[in-house]
């Protein structure tokens, strides 16, 4: 019912959903239980990923061109925050370096 | 291989190696969007990610050096609530993905041309003028915000 035709062999579309959920969980512990800064950026990547891989396997299984449109599209914001975040974090090493993100809690009320 | 690239992504303690990692799932996933018919994204995904914003990370790390974390003394009890978190995450889109009732696909597409430049472009240019302009000015402020906090130290020194 849910197969994909890829290459001419029918593969069910529930796999490639369940390997986008543990990838996107694989991040979600990567940003909870990592302290360096870079890391969680490098983990905000790898879920963007799998939401993705997402988009692109719905498009095809709706035959539905706009989940491709929409992945290119959040390509290019994860490209926009991935520049923005690294250039905060430069500017934060250039003062001090900070191997912890708990350390980094100045902004707080 | 995603999977095992992803679990190194978190597991190494060098942020290098993590970067490294997610190299390898990327590549992975890009092949994932070539079987799925998505040729421009895969080229896109190869050229930016891959490509792109993984050296800018490499390049971050080349300037700082290289910093091992620590091993975490205080805040223990975070990585139990985080485990339980992703467990139940887990379990959460696992039955998700098994209740899920797939629609029937849009009759009339040719499935040829799924995924090609030319049919990505002409979605892209007609329907999607909009969000695409919009993104384009996104990229344009990312650019200039980038320039901007770097600029400032410059005066400083």
């Amino acid at each position: 019912m849910s197969g994909l035709s890829i290459g001419g062999s029918q593969i069910d579309a529930s796999w490639f959903l369940i390997l986008a959920a543990i990838l996107f969980i694989i991040g979600t512990a990567g940003v909870l239980v990592r302290r360096n800064p870079l890391v969680i950026l490098i983990c905000i990547e790898l879920m963007l990923n799998a939401a993705n891989l997402t988009l692109v396997v719905f498009s095809l299984q709706l035959h539905n061109l706009e989940g491709q449109l929409f992945a290119l599209m959040s390509m290019t914001v994860a490209a926009a925050e991935a520049v923005v975040g690294l250039a905060i974090l430069v500017d934060i090493f250039h003062v001090r370096d900070v191997e912890d993100i708990d350390e980094l809690s100045e902004m707080k009320g | 291989m995603a999977v095992a690239g992803a679990i190194g992504v978190v597991a190494f303690r060098e942020p290098i190696r993590s970067v490294l990692s997610l190299v390898l799932v990327m590549l992975a996933l890009a092949v994932l969007f070539l079987l799925l018919s998505a040729q421009f994204v895969f080229v896109v995904q190869i050229i930016v990610y891959a490509g792109a914003v993984m050296v800018l990370f490499l390049f971050v790390i080349a300037l700082f050096g290289p910093t091992r974390e620590l091993a975490r003394t205080r805040l223990r009890f975070q990585s139990w609530l985080s485990a339980l978190f992703v467990l139940a995450f887990l379990g959460l889109v696992w039955t998700m993905v098994q209740g899920i009732k797939y629609r029937q696909p849009d009759q009339g597409t040719d499935l040829s041309v799924f995924g090609t430049v030319q049919s990505i472009a002409v979605g892209l240019f007609t329907t999607y003028l909009y969000p695409f302009e919009l993104t384009s000015i996104l990229l344009l402020v990312a650019a200039i915000g980038a320039i901007y906090l770097s600029r400032k130290k410059i005066d400083d020194l």
